[in-house]
């Protein structure tokens, strides 16, 4: 018998680890249910030269609360919901720079700024935003902030949350544990250093007609970085920085392929073409271009034309050069360039920047060349040299920022000056890329690519070696040049990135402690209520009274 | 913050069926075993409207109210008042009186329904940080759950236990346990298809119970009284 009883409470001890099993698994279960999820994109965490620069943080999980704040108010555990149409940049300031403690920023985004918009009533509009994001842009690279910083697009649902909150800041009640709001919660890993970056220079190799002699053939170089940088790496598409000057180069390559395809019209100079990376960091990637060259490739460069920001409607573009303007090649590439841009309607200033080899900074992309001897110029619509990390494409620089005229104009100007350089037609009056002719420029060819990059955030760091973005242009390279190389290095260790750039943010609205808490008493009365009820009408008043007299009388019983 | 709402909640939906066992005479005359038979029975009686619903309803792509379908659900229900009369007449109770009867089958009748119907989505959805009225409005559905659950197995016990009845009751109280049956479908149409608010539902079923529970006690009393 006892073996039996035994048996039964193996059995009974099993049934029980089953079952709390089962209660610990379904303890875990966590399912989402939020009000709202909302894609986020983070302010980049960045170390320049071992200092730290960006949002340090990126978990979330703390209360709603909007502008504007009492005075004294306890802002630690609250994150602050800003949109940017309605910005206050001093205010910002004092969150940013003055040292005011928050448990997190989020940055609401006007969704036209993503969009492309056609139509030119909403100009001002956006002028002004985007004024405001680059300034905002330029505070937040520059700040260290030991706070997660978020930027999301505005839509329906941001924006009842975003009232409902205002509303309730309104009514003195700031959203806390005690009296309930929305709770914005953001769970990430902590963000981990992307370790060797590495920068992808691609080129593309043309070569010009052998003539009788087998003197090495002159080389003409036409170079743009591809990279950009900005406050939030997942939304810096820089389609104007410099996605411009990458889709000029595309389309004066596909020119030249169809000139350089048959012997007849196959120039006496070879043709270069590189999409260099590391743009916003010096140049980084330029300079471990040029020093993969050997010797007689870069001796035998004639002159290289950079291109960077060549997409925005002025009539103005400028050419900025390291050597002095007298210089007879760059007074060559300046005439030509200027000859041209007469018939087409713009004028090109020439501006002289000397570079000065003991500081690391290097503004331009010929400054690059410079350092190596090779005649170089770049041109730009920019009329002055940009500090570090500005017009490197940013919140800003989206679709709209770039004028598809614009950039017909500047494919024109480089390729028809470069043709008549090429092909000894300096001066005289002919018309090469003409319209509507074999050799016209491919406007969907060119708006394809502009939408492309638009589409595609190009943080050098976050571009793995088989970035898609970095095969198609590799692909397209290699459809319009003989030779393709693809030159794989790692930044440089003066910029060190962070990851985690996206992440769901998931609103809940939560109720406060106190309305629990109601809430227990209330169900508590209504049981007891129920319990007395029930008591008095089944049994009698008596019972009831002798049920609540009952303990006392036993305890005196006992003692 | 949030196992505090499933917690109150919890003791919304299930404390009545625990306060009614412990209040009346039910717990002075150890009626559980006939609660858990009863619970067993609507189990079964469970299963076996699953399996009918599975094969004789169509999947409706919208969520639109067909009459043939919700006729069809509510001969379905009628399933409920066969499994109700299985476990008041079938079961072998211990000898307690007719009235103690019928109060333990009715409440282990609600209380597997309210287990069934509502634990699960209670346990899932309560814990999370999202607040929403939903599960306060289901507590308070147990609740006329339970109040509707006794009023049926009050005139279930009058229809079939008890052989001497005036006859003039009668057709009321086939009236009364017909209402009762389709009071589901009732619902249903009201939620689905006139598409009331959840708290003007919740109302609704407070009151109709208490309304019903009224009329059930008012027969049961008057079939109490010796026939003259």
């Amino acid at each position: 018998m006892t073996g039996r009883q035994r048996g039964g409470g193996e059995v009974v001890c099993s049934i029980y680890s089953v079952l709390a099993l089962v209660l610990i698994l379904v303890a875990c279960v966590e399912l989402g249910d939020a009000a709202t999820a909302v894609d986020v994109y983070r302010l980049i965490q960045y170390d320049l030269a071992g200092a730290p620069y960006g949002s340090r943080f990126s978990g979330l999980n703390h209360h709603a609360g909007s502008e504007p704040f009492a005075p004294g108010a306890d802002l630690s555990r609250t994150v602050v919901i800003l949109p940017v149409r309605e910005l206050n940049l001093t205010l910002l300031q004092e969150y940013i720079t003055g040292g005011r403690a928050i448990g997190g920023l989020l940055l609401l985004l006007p969704q036209d700024i993503g969009n492309k918009i056609v139509g030119g009533n909403k100009n001002k509009d956006i002028g002004l935003v985007r004024s405001i994001l680059s300034e905002l842009e330029q505070l937040l690279i520059h700040a260290n902030l030991p706070y997660p910083v978020y930027f999301a697009f505005e839509n329906d649902k941001t924006n009842a949350v975003l009232a409902d909150v205002r509303r309730g800041d309104a009514a003195g009640q700031p959203a806390s544990a005690a009296t309930g709001g929305y709770k914005l919660v953001v769970s990430t890993a902590e963000p981990k250093k992307v370790s060797s970056p590495t920068i992808t220079n691609i080129q593309g190799w043309l070569p010009g007609l052998k003539g009788e002699g087998t003197t090495q053939l002159p080389t003409i170089a036409v170079v743009a970085s591809y990279d950009t940088f900005g406050a939030a790496p997942a939304l810096s598409v820089g389609s104007d920085s410099n996605g411009s000057g990458a889709v000029v180069l595309l389309e004066i390559a596909r020119l030249f392929s169809r000139l350089y395809s048959s012997p007849k019209t196959r120039g006496r100079y070879n043709l270069l073409f590189g999409l260099t990376s590391g743009g916003p960091y010096n140049y980084n990637g330029t300079m471990k271009w040029l020093r993969s060259f050997d010797q007689r490739l870069r001796e035998s460069i004639e002159y290289a034309i950079c291109l960077h920001s060549i997409g925005s409607s002025s009539n103005e573009l400028w050419l900025h050069v390291s050597k002095p303007p007298e210089n007879a090649y760059i007074k060559q590439v300046y005439e030509s360039l200027s000859d041209v841009a007469k018939d087409l309607g713009v004028t090109v200033g020439i501006k002289h920047k000397k570079i000065n080899i003991s500081n690391p900074r290097v503004a331009w992309e010929h400054e690059q060349f410079s350092r190596v001897r090779v005649t170089a110029a770049t041109l730009s619509e920019l009329s002055v040299a940009p500090e570090l990390l500005e017009s490197t494409g940013g919140l800003h620089d989206t679709r709209d920022a770039v004028d598809e005229a614009a950039i017909h104009r500047s494919i024109k100007l480089v390729a028809e000056s470069l043709a008549r350089h090429i092909y000894g037609y300096e001066g005289k009056n002919i018309n090469i890329f003409a319209d509507n002719s074999s050799l016209g420029i491919n406007p969907s060819y060119v708006n394809s690519w502009l939408d492309l990059l638009s589409r595609t955030p190009r943080v050098a760091a976050f571009l793995s070696k088989n970035d898609p973005i970095i095969s198609a242009l590799k692909k397209e390279l290699s459809d319009h040049t003989d030779e393709v190389h693809v030159q794989h290095e790692i930044m440089d260790g003066m910029f060190s990135f962070y990851d985690s750039t996206r992440a769901t943010m998931n609103i809940y609205q939560v109720a406060s402690v106190t309305f629990d808490l109601l809430l227990l008493v209330a169900v508590g009365s209504y049981l007891i209520f129920l319990f007395s009820f029930l008591v008095i009408i089944t049994r009698g008043l008596d019972d009831l009274i002798h049920m609540l007299r009952r303990p006392p009388q036993r305890k005196t019983k006992a003692a | 913050m949030t196992v505090f709402h499933f917690f109150n909640c919890a003791i919304l939906t299930f404390g009545p069926h625990v306060v009614y066992y412990s209040a009346t005479p039910l717990s002075e005359y150890d009626t559980i075993g006939t609660a858990v038979k009863a619970a067993v029975v609507y189990l079964g009686t469970a299963l076996v409207k699953l399996i009918c619903l599975a094969t004789f309803l169509k999947v409706s792509e919208n969520d639109s109210f067909d009459p043939y379908q919700e006729l069809l659900k509510a001969l379905i229900g009628f399933i409920d008042v066969a499994g109700l009369y299985f476990a008041l007449t079938q079961l072998t109770h211990r000898n307690i009186s007719q009235n103690h009867k019928f109060q333990a089958v009715g409440l282990g009748w609600a209380f597997a329904d309210s287990v069934l119907h509502r634990l699960a989505p209670l346990w899932v959805g309560a814990r999370g940080l999202e607040f929403s009225w939903e599960y306060i409005f289901q507590g308070i559905e147990a609740n006329a759950n339970l109040v509707l659950n006794l009023s049926l197995a009050a005139l279930g016990s009058l229809m079939w236990l008890r052989k001497n009845k005036p006859k003039t009751l009668i057709p009321i109280i086939y009236a009364c346990v017909g209402v009762l049956a389709t009071m589901p479908s009732i619902i249903s149409y009201l939620r689905r298809s006139i598409g009331w608010h959840p708290s003007k539902v919740v109302a609704f079923e407070l009151m109709s119970s208490l309304v019903m529970a009224f009329i059930s006690w008012q027969l049961f009393s008057a079939c109490q009284k010796p026939s003259t």
